[in-house]
């Protein structure tokens, strides 16, 4: 009974720990990644700041409209004419596209193709280049200062 | 001749316009934005000079992905552009020469002929790819030029596209999806987690990026710099940022500035070169492609084996992103040290990259060319869309 606590307590206490940590699977991993990169692709970053006010529909522009150029007398189609005249997304543009490309490069297979060489690797905190792989996410890291800040702030705190 | 072509480069962050006869063109934002403090109305284009506090802009872009899918917004936005507020002109007489991206999509060019030809009764036009433009000017200004190989680095993405003889080579085209917003939106992101938060600041942020960041010529020497203490590091900047009461727009102050100063500042560092290194590797942020010298490489590569030298001799770099400092000589020694050692290597950058394609288009429309490829309002009742696309995408224009 003796022997058997003495060989639980001789075992390393990094080994301990590191069974209880949660390691981020391969999958969340790249959706991660995946929702970094969409993240690069926003317009804004906040909300419409006068989303729930009705813009400027009454408010008098004091601005001449096309309507006043020349002699035409043919009224000007709205904005709004156009959005719902032509809405197709751009996922449904590249689906159609694809049907249509029959051979030939189109939209998609004229994304360039991966680097030969291989990947360099910056600290998610500092930027600096790094040497080191944090192991419950697989953040990059250059140091133990930077690596601190990241459990601080970062590592695991996004579910994704 | 004629010196009233209306040429309108509709780019995915600003178009460029004017009249052929005029010096330059204007370059109007292709958005509408609304600002925190002005509640009575949204900012159309380059109305934003007349916005007093430009903090936490929000914007409206017609593009997405660099294709043109909010027609509401374009409508809007090219409205204002055609009103005596901005660049008037009279398409009773004048012909109009308007840009699209490379692999546009059909829906989008219908669009666009519908709007100008009905909508805004144009009487002829002419839809070209932005780059055609550029190589026509570059080989106006290079007489006897056979093969150009263009890259422009726009706001949405980058193309690297093989002119031969003055017509582009479609199959060899190649894309990196890295483009100025990315850029911005990186840099916005890095100094939000790294000192403060600035990730509704994308207006402001921008201007921090074409004020301050520049292309490294060497990078793993910049990166040694950037670890030294400041006087030893030269390339450690503070940015004043702007607070729309005393100053408007941020501006760069040195580091052992004495006099007093109440601005936020940021410290910029390693972040002023490693921000357009994503062009060189957008495998820094996990984008699975290779960088723009590279891809140079591979498609010089893959095209026919006689035009090769030719290409790698009139390298042409157009776009927002070739304004930063350093990238043509970063993209000449990157081509240069992947080239073939017998081949002649140049690279051009236009001293404006962003108004060279609209420059190109008004030489254009001096060009007898222009009129055989333009298609007539007349041409356009009777025939349709059919016209248009026989014309513009499938006779492959020469713009020698």
């Amino acid at each position: 009974m003796a022997a058997k606590a003495s060989a639980v307590e001789r075992q390393s206490g990094r080994i301990k720990d590191s069974n209880q940590k949660r390691i981020l699977d391969e999958a969340s991993r790249n959706r991660r990644a995946r929702k970094a990169l969409e993240a690069l692709e926003q317009d804004n970053f906040h909300d419409d700041p006068h989303a729930d006010l009705v813009m400027s529909k009454k408010i008098p522009k004091f601005q001449e409209t096309i309507e006043s150029r020349g002699s035409r007398k043919k009224k000007p189609k709205s904005a709004e004419y156009y959005k719902q005249r032509f809405r197709k997304s751009l996922a449904q543009m590249v689906e159609e596209d694809k049907n249509y490309m029959t051979g030939g490069t189109s939209y998609i297979t004229a994304a360039v193709e991966a680097s030969r060489y291989p990947d360099r690797h910056f600290c998610a905190v500092c930027g600096f280049p790094s040497n080191y792989t944090c192991v419950p996410c697989g953040a990059r890291y250059c140091s133990v200062r930077c690596l601190g800040t990241h459990q601080d702030t970062r590592c695991l705190k996004w579910t994704a | 001749m004629i010196d009233n072509a209306y040429i309108l480069d509709n780019g995915a962050y600003s178009a460029k316009v004017g009249l052929s006869c005029h010096e330059e063109p204007k370059i109007i934002p292709n958005c509408i934005m609304k600002a925190k403090s002005e509640r009575q109305r949204p900012f159309i284009g380059n109305q934003i000079e007349d916005c007093r506090d430009a903090s936490g802009l929000f914007y409206i872009l017609p593009f997405t992905k660099g294709y043109l899918v909010n027609w509401d917004v374009q409508k809007t936005v090219w409205d204002y552009i055609l009103s005596n507020d901005c660049c008037p002109s009279n398409f009773s007489e004048s012909p109009v020469i308007i840009t699209e991206p490379y692999f546009n999509f059909n829906p989008i060019k219908e669009a666009m002929s519908e709007i100008f030809f009905e909508e805004y009764e144009c009487q002829s036009f002419l839809r070209v790819n932005a780059g055609d433009l550029s190589v026509y000017h570059y080989n106006h200004d290079n007489p006897g030029t056979l093969c150009v190989l263009l890259v422009e680095t726009g706001y949405s993405f980058t193309h690297i596209v093989p002119y031969i003889q003055g017509k582009k080579i479609r199959n060899k085209i190649r894309r990196i999806d890295v483009g100025g917003k990315i850029l911005t939106n990186h840099i916005k992101e890095i100094i939000s987690y790294r000192q403060l938060h600035v990730m509704d600041e994308t207006y402001v942020m921008n201007q921090v990026k074409e004020d301050c960041c520049f292309v490294s010529e060497d990078f793993s020497r910049d990166v040694e710099i950037a670890r030294k203490k400041y006087p030893e590091n030269t390339i450690v900047r503070d940015y004043a940022l702007p607070d729309y009461t005393t100053i408007r727009r941020g501006y760069i102050r040195p580091l052992d500035s004495k006099e007093e100063c109440n601005q936020q500042t940021i410290r910029l560092n390693i972040e002023r070169f490693s921000v357009p290194e994503v062009l060189f590797h957008p495998s820094d942020l996990g984008i699975n492609q290779m960088g723009i010298p590279e891809a140079i490489v591979r498609v010089i590569k893959s095209c026919p084996e006689e035009t090769q030298p030719h290409l790698f001799n009139n390298i042409l770099i157009t776009g927002g992103c070739a304004a930063f400092p350093g990238f043509k000589t970063r993209v000449y020694n990157d081509v240069r040290s992947m080239a073939p050692y017998n081949c002649k290597v140049r690279v051009t950058v236009p001293d404006n990259p962003v108004t060279y394609a609209w420059h190109g288009g008004v030489l254009f429309s001096k060009d007898p060319k222009f009129y055989n490829y333009a298609v007539t309002k007349e041409e356009y009742e009777k025939e349709g869309h059919a016209v248009i696309f026989e014309r513009f995408d499938e006779a492959n224009l020469n713009f020698a």
